[in-house]
């Protein structure tokens, strides 16, 4: 089983050239399909990576909305086949992370978290979000010993045990579902009367017999020993707080951008996104963002994977006219 | 049968064609209770079919005492990844699932010798003068461990004190609840520090370097 399934990485730990037409950061669905779009007009592209190719679907069990693969397909096998589509065109994909961008006339500067400088013509912001941590007493102390973040990662470690999940959009609904494979008894703590989270999503979840909700609720406290045992919930319809018993706390209620490191250069919105134009430029002429890490309703597979194409193509006129002008 | 697919065995003849020093990978099995040995020695069996310089050597973890001495491995599956000299590179547990790509990068580092640490990590490394042992568990399911199991099997091709371990987490249930390990990648240094996650690798240095300050 485990023999199936052996990933195989074909990244580079360095760049192999000091200057690009187009530098992409993050390669998660947004990146690898701007990849896509810039290397096929024979862009020579620089994509960024700092944690794990494919971004944060990785760690999807399963992808069912995603147009194409009408049996559902798995988060990372959906972008390794993004992955390898990118390479093929001549994507040069990197694992090191960009530390910040900078403006020198018409380049466009990446450095990096290793400290080299990238000259490029263009820059795409594909940085995606991460969760957020609940803030509560508690959460700090047992991250690593029953706190987690990822289903996909730890869930064998609840195997036999109970766990909640705080959260009710589709991250937390979908990964309660993943985690019922594991865990004696799964509880939903989440802080309305109804769930945000696709419908199909919640009928699934709905018909699983050892998942129970706890509406209208937040978890006020973290409590264990050398490792979780329990968390405080408080109903904030009524005010009483009560103390449930748990090996295991998944949190997934909600993300932030991953834009600290460009805060400087482009324009955000108060809660942290990229403000972009419908063809994802944002107010610096020469750096796009596309994907989750900008300003707009839906953040999905799909959606990030439009934005990449737009923003390559864009990257491709935005470099023509560049050139035009210089002749 | 195989498990490689022939377009990954078409990569990697190519990657490992820039093989410097020949390389070994040393595994210890055991027949019994043992569920990923004979997983683990197909899968080497493989990877040094694919370039005259990886060699293989099996030893039997119960009945060959002296190696087991010799390598100080304390638990099977248990593989360890040799160039020039053995650089305290140990794998316990089958690397399947994405720990795969890890074995591949360190059998490229240890035929060099070297690493891309950047130049500070490397300075600040060479203030460990006695052993450090670092243990990074995993589960094969988990995408981002890779990145810190590599950067503690770096730190160690870099520093001839330290040993650093990718651990399995689901096969070793014991060792994994002594230091309760619930989330991965968690990293434990010298049994005195420990952090989760896949920090970046000056954070990672930190965290090795303050094992130092205990005692
Ligand atoms: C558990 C889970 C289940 C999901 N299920 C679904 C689903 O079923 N269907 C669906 O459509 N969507 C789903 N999503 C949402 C989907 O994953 C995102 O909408 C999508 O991944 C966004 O793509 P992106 O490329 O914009 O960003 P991301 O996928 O977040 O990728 C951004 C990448 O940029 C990298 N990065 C960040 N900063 C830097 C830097 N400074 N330097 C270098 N790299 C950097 C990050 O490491 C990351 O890999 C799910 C998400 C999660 C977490």
């Amino acid at each position: 089983m485990l023999l199936s399934d052996l990933t195989i990485e074909k990244t580079k730990e360095k760049p192999s050239c000091e200057s690009y037409d187009c530098v992409i950061i993050g390669g998660g669905p947004a990146g690898l399909t701007a990849g896509i779009y810039t290397a096929r007009a024979r862009l020579k592209t620089l994509l960024l990576e700092e944690k794990a190719i494919g971004g944060e679907i990785v760690v999807a069990d399963i992808v069912e909305n995603y147009p194409g693969f009408p049996k559902g397909i798995s988060g990372s096998d959906l972008t390794s086949a993004m992955e390898e589509q990118a390479r093929s065109f001549g994507v040069e994909i990197c694992e090191v992370g960009a530390h910040s961008i900078a403006v020198e006339g018409d380049d466009r500067i990446v450095n990096t978290t290793d400290d080299r400088r990238i000259v490029s013509k263009a820059v795409i912001i594909a940085a995606g979000t991460e969760s957020v941590k609940l803030n509560v007493k508690g959460e700090k102390q047992f991250t690593g010993r029953g706190v987690s973040y990822c289903a996909q990662c730890d869930g064998a470690f609840f195997r036999d045990k109970e766990a909640i999940v705080i959260g009710g959009g589709d991250t937390a609904i979908g990964d309660a579902i993943f985690l019922t494979r594991f865990v004696r008894k799964l509880s939903v703590v989440h802080r309305r009367d109804k769930l945000r989270a696709e419908k199909i999503l919640q009928e699934k979840a709905f018909g699983i017999p050892i998942i129970e909700f706890i509406w209208d609720s937040v978890v006020t406290e973290i409590k264990g020993a050398k490792t979780v045992q329990a968390v405080d919930i408080k109903n904030l319809k009524t005010g009483t707080s009560s103390t449930k018993r748990t090996d295991g706390v998944f949190i997934f209620i909600g993300t932030k951008p991953n834009t600290l490191f460009v805060k400087d250069i482009v324009t955000l919105n108060e809660s942290g996104y990229i403000i972009t134009t419908s063809e994802m430029g944002t107010n610096v002429p020469g750096i796009f963002a596309a994907g989750d890490v900008r300003e707009k309703t839906v953040r999905q597979v799909s959606t990030a994977v439009g934005d990449g194409a737009t923003a390559g193509a864009a990257v491709q006129r935005y470099i023509e006219r560049l050139e035009t002008v210089r002749e | 049968m195989g498990v490689l697919q022939e377009k990954d065995k078409e990569y990697l003849r190519n990657e490992f064609s820039k093989l410097k020093n020949d390389v070994r990978l040393i595994l210890f099995t055991q027949e019994d209770g043992c569920t990923y040995c004979s997983d683990e020695k197909m899968l080497m069996d493989e990877l040094s079919s694919l370039s005259p310089k990886i060699k293989v050597e099996y030893y039997d973890y119960g009945g060959q005492a002296d190696k087991k001495d010799t390598y100080k491995v304390d638990k099977f599956p248990a593989l360890i990844i040799e160039g020039a000299k053995d650089y305290g590179i140990r794998y316990y547990g089958i690397p399947a699932g994405y720990e795969f790509a890890s074995v591949i990068e360190d059998i490229m580092d240890v035929s060099q010798g070297t690493t891309n640490l950047s130049d500070n990590s490397k300075t600040r490394l060479k203030a460990i003068n006695r052993p450090v042992r670092i243990q990074v568990f995993v589960t094969p399911s988990c995408p981002y461990c890779p990145k810190a199991v590599r950067t503690a099997h770096k730190i160690a091709i870099e520093n001839e004190f330290v040993t650093a371990d990718m651990v399995e987490a689901t096969e070793f249930p014991d060792i994994s609840n002594r230091y309760s390990v619930q989330s991965v990648p968690k990293i434990v240094v010298n049994d005195d520090v420990e952090f989760v996650g896949a920090l970046p690798e000056d954070q990672f240095v930190d965290g090795v370097l303050s094992a130092l300050e205990q005692h």
